[in-house]
């Protein structure tokens, strides 16, 4: 296959646009490592898991379409501040491994239940209306650049969610006790702030932001299937360690950055090989930028 | 009692896994990579069988030097990165080296037929056993023969200065440090010996199942690998085979009747031990990151 020039930016395109997504899971997982300076790893499923309470909800009650969109969310917040009862809330608070550890358990039990309940087949999931028929192309010298309608919708509707969290950390007395809790957790105490209702908000807030994000990667794919787990996961991880764990801007570049660059390898080498170099780049990362982008200098374990 | 001697196998295979992962939970490293040493020993030790038609030693000596040469190689990034890093990097690596294997195809023809590994399909008729006439209680002796072998050296280790010098490392790194253990040495030095293990067990199952793909190589399999050793403890290496009777032999053997409820129930355990036992992992930990991150 001849590969142009502009092949490769237009896989640039719909890689940065579905990249959103990844952006989103990303700052979900360095939201609760800021918050707690610890990985949980059942975040992408518990994500995964909310745009199935979305869609299980959705079909049995025959809402419409966009209730998905809103029964997800909340399904991923509910699923999320679950794993933080059972993975964090009673584990010894500087003992990160075992957390982690924990939710690595929580991830095989999201995952085996979803797999269970399904019998392992994917699901056909809603796709975005009006939005997926679209379709805009752009002169740009003397190439034309599509535009997917619903890529463009997921990346709006991520950049949205984003906004509202920034709004939320930066703007509301709960985001103050939060961004306390993250940067001094025992002086944020002696101020009164509750650490563990600080920690499961961070969590809904987390779980919130991944049942989007689950929800509109299974609408831009048509398909909702347990094996989505853990490769968001590991490029959930990949993201927060190329933005810099703890970094919410980080998160951001790093998730349309991936999207990208996986676009590009998919173009390239094809869907086998694709995820061996967005992997592979955590390695490029952790050789010569082991703090990733924005990432404050980490010298614990 | 074909059935008996395949969950022998299965548990002598495992059981070698999990003494990869406790070597390096002596240095108080979590690593998710052992699967992917694993796969490279039953890779390769399968390619030098089947198509370069090498004795099983030899074989079995290669893909497991070939598993602890990578092991070496990530060994060296570990050290920039600790802890919480070293896991998302162990995992990238095991992904990586599974999806090398999904892909991986190395076809020749023998006696008139393609053997080999072949992408997806995975390495199949992988026969030396069948082909040089031993019999499945054999296979098993000569797992466990290893199995015996290893968990006397790590015994023996625990009762030298070397055993000493990984568990110091474990417990507290920085006085560990101090006493004059160079800290880069030891950790490489575990995660060669861990990746040996892996890779010596890899080639053991590939021969003795004669069929290995990339679905062998999950995280599951990563996860299943350092659940052995913290389920088990560090005490020593009974608790790691313990723990592997206790998970292969009886939650996914005996159990069979509750079919895929078998592996909710694993993600469940371990969920279960990390909040109410906090002595086969807590402890250990706790020893290592003194002071920090409270």
């Amino acid at each position: 296959m001849n590969i142009e020039f502009i092949d490769i930016v237009q896989a640039l395109i719909d890689g940065i646009l579905y990249g959103s997504t990844y952006a989103l899971i990303g700052l979900g997982f360095t939201l609760i490592f800021g918050a707690m300076e610890k990985l949980n790893m059942a975040y992408a499923a518990s994500s995964i898991g909310g745009a199935y309470v979305g869609l299980g909800v959705s079909v049995l009650l025959s809402l419409p379409l966009y209730a998905i969109f809103l029964i997800g969310p909340i399904g991923g917040g509910l699923l999320s501040v679950l794993v933080y009862i059972c993975c964090f809330r009673y584990l010894p608070s500087n003992n990160h491994l075992a957390a982690l550890m924990a939710s690595i358990g929580g991830l095989f039990f999201i995952d085996e239940i979803i797999s269970h309940e399904t019998d392992g087949s994917p699901l056909d999931f809603p796709e975005l209306g009006i939005f997926s028929e679209a379709y805009f192309e752009i002169e740009f010298s003397d190439m034309f650049l599509g535009f997917r309608g619903d890529l463009i919708f997921v990346m709006f509707a991520s950049f949205l969610a984003m906004l509202m969290l920034m709004y939320l950390l930066y703007r509301t007395r709960l985001g103050l006790a939060t961004r306390a809790v993250s940067q001094q957790p025992i002086a944020a105490q002696l101020c009164g702030i509750s650490i563990h209702q600080t920690n499961s908000v961070t969590f809904i807030l987390a779980g919130v932001l991944g049942g989007i994000a689950g929800c509109l990667a299974a609408a831009s794919v048509g398909v909702i299937s347990p094996l989505l787990v853990l490769p968001l996961t590991v490029k959930g991880l990949v993201v927060t360690v190329i933005g810099g764990l703890g970094s919410i801007r980080g998160a951001i570049i790093a998730g349309l950055l991936v999207g990208g660059l996986e676009s590009v390898f998919l173009l390239l080498r094809g869907v086998n090989e694709r995820d061996i170099y967005v992997f592979l780049l955590l390695f490029v990362f952790l050789v010569f930028r082991p703090n990733g982008f924005f990432g404050a200098e980490i010298d614990r374990d | 009692m074909d059935y008996y001697l395949g969950v022998f196998q299965t548990i002598g295979v495992h059981t070698l896994l999990g003494l990869s992962a406790y070597i390096l939970l002596l240095t108080g490293q979590v690593s998710m990579a052992q699967i992917g040493f694993f796969a490279i020993g039953a890779y390769s030790s399968g390619v030098l069988t089947v198509i370069f038609s090498w004795n099983i030693y030899p074989a079995l000596a290669f893909g497991a030097l070939l598993a602890s040469f990578f092991a070496f190689l990530v060994g060296f990034p570990a050290l920039r990165v600790k802890g919480l890093m070293l896991v998302i990097a162990t995992i990238a690596f095991s992904e990586i080296v599974r999806l090398i294997t999904f892909n991986f195809v190395w076809m020749v023809e023998k006696d008139g037929i393609m053997v080999g590994a072949e992408g997806a399909q995975g390495f199949r008729e992988i026969r030396y056993f069948t082909t040089n006439g031993w019999d499945s209680s054999q296979v098993v002796l000569l797992i466990w023969i290893f199995v015996a072998i290893v968990m006397a050296m790590l015994w023996w280790l625990d009762r030298v200065k070397a055993g000493a010098v990984l568990r110091a490392v474990g417990n507290d790194e920085l006085a560990a440090q101090s006493s004059g253990i160079n800290l880069t040495t030891v950790k490489v030095a575990a995660m060669t010996a861990g990746g040996f293990i892996a890779g010596l067990g890899g080639g053991l199952y590939a021969h003795a199942v004669s069929y290995v793909d990339h679905i062998t190589f999950t995280i599951l399999m990563a996860t299943f690998a350092i659940s052995y050793p913290i389920l088990g403890g560090t005490k020593n290496v009974f608790g790691t085979l313990l723990a592997v009777i206790f998970i292969q032999g009886i939650l996914i053997e005996a159990f069979r009747f509750l079919e895929d409820w078998r592996l909710i129930i694993f993600g469940l355990l371990i969920i279960l031990v990390m909040n109410f036992m906090p002595d086969g992992l807590v402890s250990i930990f706790k020893k290592s990151n003194p002071g920090k991150g409270n």
